[in-house]
């Protein structure tokens, strides 16, 4: 990084570009000591066959690209689990993060209109923030909680007489998603709503003013005006959620106590990885899907930005 | 930026120092009691039940400290703490390397038959002559060496309801119930008397397992570790199939509240299953003094002989506190006074022949909470049956994965092939080594 640094001359003047460099070499080094080198150790270690058997150490052992192989190759019920576990995460991700921007959208604008003129905005804001300051497992331990088969929604919707029968939230696929997109959703839209007024107040006053007196509706100065220069910010938060849903782990592994059940259809795919992490310490097949996991993040990022920011570049 | 350097450095150093000083310190506050007894002695296991026998019945030198480390067993937490510490055992310094642990008969293999563990013969543990012999099987490597104890010898009984058995069976005398529930043949016909009569027969799906699986003729994995089904646990997912399409049992896994709430006075249940550590410990519901129903219990041998579980002391190498790990074991297997104390006031069925004899035959001795029961003399007809064959080191995880895998099925989710493919699935992960059919 350190380039720009030719021969000096004192008559040509002071160069400032290498404080600048300077400047930003902490974050550089920073990023090549704790994620470029993990990331390539990562790969180099998804070549090797590395796992305990009991307290048994085998491996390493280099099998090439053998891992990956597997980890694409059907098993006995003809599935793929790695595509399967894709298909989980990205479902559990639109469930909860479509209404999570949408809500957020809405309430940054809201929020920001000089003609609702919201009163008590700071506390409002910080209610909604509020779920995302609980910890992840604690709130996943309280939902699990409140709907499991003895806890106290089904003893609500009983002696209710809305159900005649428990209801097992966690033997239906849907349940279990709802569940979970829920509380992401819950948990992250404060956030998102935060991010999104700070991009709204960025925008100047003066188009809103503009669009009022040329006699635009809401609605058309929030198509029109809002959300073109909103853009930016909005990629950004679309990504960002996508990297973190796509990373998705904590909230399903504790509700579902790392089953990701039923059927594995609540596994996603940081659990799956963590699946052989914990026992086995696996780290050529942990390994190898963390390389697939960032390169489908990568390309997804990357779709993402070119087709939302296309027309408005 | 070098004054900012240079302070760090000092600051650095100075910490170093005092880390140092601190160490060094130590050793001489110690009494010159033990040469060979460190100062802190760490005690690993995975639940309270030990560490509350120790407070109460052994009395630590002065000097030394407990410290527990504590981890849940669930999904082999564990068992993964334990081996970070083992495998790092040559290293830590003295006051971390782990001086003893607890395990499991599911996993107690692993350990006994590995270099981490060491012969307790030589530590000065040497009288096996009350203890029951598969206690001492269960602990021993294939070399022939001893390398644990356990405290307490586990015969499982079932732990039946005596109102709901008089209601179905006509009769709460353990000995009748019994006569009636002496085959899986009357057993399963009696499950449907219950069901006639509004009452579960189990409350949890995996509730018969350990008395099926126990019985097995094979292990897990035969000698090319390859994954294998024995008749057994066959016939187990049969009959579980049965009861969950019949609606004797709830859908419940083995530890889960449903199933525990199953055991408060208003419970439909009739039977559990379980050894002396059950009932006295994860039975607590079944004491609670507003909702429970203490007294209402009694227990017979059920359908066939098992055992479930117990937990076993071992010595791994390297640790600095020998003589004091050796004065524990002693103290948990040949003390009479605190064996004695073991089952009069904790209920435990102890691992001292002698001690459980005294009990079994006193007239006066009897569980309050299963109404007057000697459970003692009951389970001390029961320890001939006990074998310990066929045990794996993967037991505790292919049990605990079988059953999570075929729950999806027994609520209906999916069909037994993707039930049994999942636990394949769950297999590969969690034990590379293990090859699947």
């Amino acid at each position: 990084m350190e380039s720009g640094s030719g021969p000096l001359k004192k008559t040509k003047g002071i160069s400032y570009a290498k404080w600048g460099y300077f400047f930003i070499a902490p974050f550089f080094i920073a990023y090549t000591l704790f994620t470029l080198v993990p990331q390539l150790m990562t790969f180099y270690n998804s070549l090797f066959m590395n796992y305990r058997d009991g307290l048994t150490q085998v491996g390493p052992t280099f099998i090439g690209f053998k891992n990956y192989v597997t980890l694409f190759s059907p098993d006995s019920g003809g599935q793929i689990g790695m595509l399967k576990y894709f298909g989980n995460t990205l479902a559990l991700w639109i469930m909860g993060a479509v209404p999570q921007i949408l809500i957020a959208l809405l309430l940054a604008v809201f929020f920001t209109s000089y003609r609702l003129n919201i009163k008590g905005q700071p506390f409002f804001k910080a209610v909604i923030y509020m779920p995302n300051l609980i910890m992840a497992s604690a709130f996943s331990m309280l939902f699990f909680t409140l709907f499991s088969n003895v806890g106290p929604v089904n003893q609500l919707l009983v002696s209710s007489g809305l159900s005649d029968h428990v209801i097992d939230f966690f033997s239906m696929k849907i349940t279990v998603r709802s569940l979970i997109a829920v509380m992401n959703f819950l948990m992250w839209f404060g956030n998102t709503t935060i991010l999104l007024m700070a991009g709204i107040q960025g925008i100047d006053q003066s188009m809103f003013e503009a669009a009022s007196l040329d006699g635009a509706s809401s609605l058309q100065t929030f198509f029109k005006v809002t959300l073109p220069l909103l853009m930016p910010i909005l990629i950004y938060t679309v990504i960002t959620a996508m990297i973190g849903g796509l990373q998705m782990f904590d909230v399903p592994q504790v509700l579902t106590n790392g089953k990701g059940m039923p059927d594995r259809t609540s596994m996603t795919m940081v659990m799956y990885l963590n699946n052989f992490l914990t026992t086995s310490k696996n780290y050529g097949m942990a390994g190898a899907i963390s390389v697939v996991l960032f390169i489908v993040s990568a390309g997804l990022s990357l779709f993402v930005y070119n087709t939302l920011s296309k027309q408005y570049k | 930026m070098k004054k900012f350097i240079a302070m760090l450095l000092v600051l650095v150093m100075v910490l170093s120092l005092a880390a140092c000083g601190e160490k060094k310190e130590e050793p001489k506050n110690d009494t010159p009691a033990e040469p060979t007894s460190g100062t802190v002695l760490n005690i690993y296991a995975w639940n309270e039940e030990f560490k509350g026998f120790f407070e109460k019945y052994y009395t630590v030198p002065e000097g030394v400290t407990v410290n527990w480390v504590i981890t849940p067993s669930d999904n082999g937490a564990y068992q993964q703490k334990l081996d970070e510490a083992l495998l790092a055992q040559a290293s830590a310094k003295d006051e971390d390397k782990v001086d003893m642990f607890l395990a499991e008969a599911d996993y107690i293999l692993k350990y006994v038959n590995s270099d981490a563990t060491q012969d307790i013969t030589k530590m000065g543990v040497t009288d096996f002559s009350n203890t029951y012999k598969y206690t001492v099987q269960a602990a021993t490597d294939p070399n022939g060496v001893v390398k644990g104890v356990s405290f307490q010898c586990c015969p499982s009984a079932l732990i039946y309801r005596r109102s709901i058995a008089k209601d179905v069976l006509g009769t709460d005398d353990p000995a009748e119930v019994q006569e009636l529930l002496n085959s899986w043949d009357k057993f399963n016909a009696v499950a449907a008397d219950a069901k006639a009569k509004g009452y579960y027969m189990t409350a949890s799906f995996a509730e018969t397992f350990r008395v099926f699986s126990n019985n097995a003729t094979s292990a897990w994995v035969d000698k090319d570790n390859k994954l294998q089904f024995d008749p057994m646990i066959n016939a187990w997912i049969d009959q579980t199939e049965e009861f969950v399409k019949n609606g004797y049992t709830l859908t419940a896994g083995i530890w889960d509240d449903e199933k525990n709430q199953q055991m408060f006075a208003e419970g439909k249940t009739m039977c559990f299953f379980g050894p002396a550590w059950y009932f006295n410990f994860c039975m607590g519901n079944a004491q609670d003094p507003d909702k429970g129903c203490s007294g209402d219990w009694a227990i017979c041998e059920g359908p066939q002989a098992h055992f479930w579980g117990g937990t076993w002391l071992l010595a791994p190498a390297g640790t600095d506190n020998e003589e004091l790990v050796a004065d524990i074991m002693n103290t948990f297997i040949n003390n009479e006074e605190v064996c004695s104390k073991l089952v009069s006031d904790e209920a435990q069925f102890s691992n001292n022949q002698a001690v459980n004899a005294k009990f079994a035959s006193d007239p006066n001795y009897g569980s309050e909470f299963l109404g007057g029961q000697n459970d003692v003399a009951l389970f001390a007809g029961m320890t001939d049956n006990i074998k310990w064959e066929n045990h794996t080191i993967y037991d505790q995880l292919l049990n605990e994965g079988l059953q999570t895998a075929l729950q999806d099925w027994y609520k209906g989710a999916i069909d037994k092939e993707t039930a049994l493919a999942n636990f394949y699935k769950y297999v590969s992960e969690t034990y590379p080594a293990i090859v699947l059919p």
